[in-house]
């Protein structure tokens, strides 16, 4: 309801509906297929430019492919993988934070402070040192993003246990002989559902972003594919004639980035309203 | 208090010590010779060396061997690197200055910005400052750090040509190497012309130190803001109008310190998000510093830089952030107290 009054919130909203489809349809929107090189289509501009024409809206790159169908699956693999990686980092986060949460001692203060130092190492050292040994690739850098993301969903997990674990109604459940599984399964798990939510968009931005700059870094994503970030990196060569080369495919990153961040800020204001009220 | 002292250094030797022994094990998991990965030197090389009397203790277990890996380390001996042949500790300690100095002038032009900002939004809550300032901190949040930089690039080097494309100085200039900070190894050098070296160094950092501190800014201005918001509806605050002091003293004895408190341990938190943009813009820039000279070394398969480097960066990382939390711990009565509570 919080939200449904934040109309900044609802438009970011539609945005993140709009990336949505686009990942899902994108080979019926895409007019060219990304990868057609054609020669003799090089570097022409965007239509709204005097030299552009009709047939390439967003113009063509310096090998001839059309840049709106490249930017379309630019956004389906930025965007669609990084869906992916935050459910991953999710699932495993959720169930280690789980068992942070509910032991004691020792074992969660070992458990605790692993995670303190892997959350203290800048995500792209950790993506750096996983490719120096697998090798550079998309998927070994989707490996290292993942592994990058799981500890913040282990600590707000463990954190809301431990909060919750302190409450009246779990210690009803206790009283009447549950389980520690049965008292995270039944009662703590289904109170998890909006912080996990709100936790899940700020993973999701982290996510775009580490994608897309190990793809720029040249460890993530390789040449030809049409990673927005790879795609930054191929604009490079001739940004100085065709600007648009890289100012549109950052610019769709841009815009993911806000759509996401809008929607993010705006669940996590309305969450934080209804718990005040 | 000398309690919570022995248990934060207790906590950094433990990190750091897990630390070194991944480093270790990651000569291992990369690919080749752990021996070649730890030293820096082709196994030909090492055999030869080994017949002219020098001892490896590669023949003991693991253990051993990273015992003789430590002391090597403490002695100041990384090894040397595959590309270069250079020893790794003078590279270390050549290039992470330059990284530690772009971060530090990044970091405080957000504290600069952002500070002042977040309070300006706070105390303008739920008005045209507020919202403006909260939409244009989104956009800076939002922008990926390298194409900001691309773009910046084009924009003020290549069309206006304010500033240079890329480095740390001009050629022309020769300062000699005293503490790796590029603006005091100016001052502090003899060279004849002082005052045109400062302004070209300065001219060289502008850039990269705006592109990083765009995305720190934004988040120092969040943080600040959330926190004197919190602060400013709190009981203590409603207590001090009561007794009949003017807005402007209830901000200033009440509000200042306590919203400032819990903001440092967030900002504590951003540190690796700095350091990691930092690395994005060095590679992009050319800055001579860590995260350019990493990204270099996986390009060039030089496993030996990637341990050493990784050790360092992380150390510095380890040691930065639990030295704030050990200062926060130290300085707030209330945060310990709570913090008792919950132990």
């Amino acid at each position: 309801m919080e939200f449904k009054n934040n109309h900044i919130a609802v438009v970011g909203l539609f945005c993140f509906a709009f990336f949505l489809i686009i990942t899902i349809f994108c080979p019926l929107l895409a007019p060219f297929d990304p990868n057609m090189q054609q020669i003799g289509d090089l570097l022409i501009p965007p239509a709204w430019d005097l030299n552009g024409g009709i047939s390439h809206l967003f113009g063509t790159d310096a090998l001839g492919r059309d840049l709106l169908s490249r930017i379309i699956y630019g956004c389906r693999m930025t965007f669609g993988i990084s869906l992916l990686l935050v459910l991953i980092a999710m699932l495993l986060g959720v169930s280690l934070g789980a068992l942070a949460g509910m032991s004691t001692g020792f074992r969660s203060s070992v458990l605790n402070h692993t995670l303190d130092s892997i959350q203290a190492i800048p995500t792209l050292l950790i993506a750096i040192i996983i490719i120096a040994i697998l090798g550079p690739g998309l998927v070994n850098s989707m490996w290292a993003i993942a592994l990058a993301l799981i500890p913040q969903f282990v600590h707000q997990t463990r954190d809301f246990v431990r909060r919750e674990l302190s409450k009246e109604y779990i210690m009803a459940a206790k009283l009447d002989g549950a389980s520690q599984l049965h008292i995270f399964a039944r009662s703590i798990f289904p109170n998890m559902g909006e912080m996990l939510v709100v936790q899940a968009t700020l993973a999701l931005s982290v996510s775009i972003l580490d994608i897309s700059a190990l793809g720029f870094l040249k460890l993530g994503a390789q040449a030809p594919s049409s990673e927005l970030g790879a795609m930054l990196l191929e604009g490079i060569e001739v940004a100085y004639i065709a600007p648009w080369t890289i100012a549109l495919p950052g610019g769709a990153l841009f815009m993911m980035m806000i759509s996401i961040n809008l929607v993010g800020d705006g669940l996590r204001s309305a969450l934080r309203n209804r718990l005040l009220h | 208090m000398s309690n919570v002292l022995f248990r934060y250094t207790n906590l950094i030797l433990v990190t750091l010590f897990i630390l070194s022994l991944l480093s270790f094990l990651l000569a291992y998991l990369f690919p080749g010779q752990a021996i070649e990965n730890l030293t820096g030197l082709r196994i030909d090389e090492l055999t030869e060396l080994q017949s002219s009397q020098i001892k490896y203790a590669v023949d003991g277990n693991m253990f051993i061997q990273y015992w003789h890996y430590m002391s090597e380390l403490f002695a100041g001996n990384w090894g040397v690197s595959f590309s270069s042949g250079l020893p790794l500790y003078e590279d270390v300690s050549y290039y992470l200055p330059a990284s530690i100095e772009l971060s530090a002038y990044a970091l405080f032009l957000s504290f600069f910005i952002g500070l002042p900002l977040g309070f300006l939004a706070a105390l303008r809550h739920h008005r045209l400052t507020d919202y403006s300032l909260l939409s244009i901190s989104l956009l800076g949040y939002s922008v990926p750090v390298f194409w900001l930089a691309l773009i910046s690039i084009l924009v003020f080097s290549l069309q206006l040509g304010w500033f240079p494309l890329s480095g740390r100085i001009s050629l022309v200039f020769e300062i000699p190497k005293i503490t790796g900070f590029i603006l005091i190894d100016i001052l502090l050098s003899d060279s004849i012309d002082k005052h045109a070296a400062l302004i070209d160094a300065v001219r060289h950092l502008i850039l990269p130190t705006f592109s990083i501190a765009i995305v720190t800014t934004t988040l120092i201005l969040r943080i600040t803001r959330r926190s004197v918001i919190e602060t400013l509806n709190s009981e203590f605050i409603l207590a001090a109008y009561a007794r009949g002091l003017t807005p402007r003293q209830v901000l200033m004895r009440h509000g200042v310190r306590n919203a400032l408190i819990p903001i440092l341990p967030l900002l504590a938190m951003q540190f690796p998000t700095l350091l990691t943009n930092a690395m994005i813009v060095e590679s992009i820039f050319s800055w001579p510093g860590i995260g350019n000279w990493l990204i270099q070394a996986i390009y060039q398969q030089d496993y030996p830089a990637i341990r050493a480097g990784m050790l360092a960066v992380s150390a510095l990382v380890v040691v930065f952030t639990m030295s704030i939390d050990l200062s926060i711990r130290l300085t707030d009565p209330k945060r310990r107290r709570v913090e008792r509570v919950a132990i």
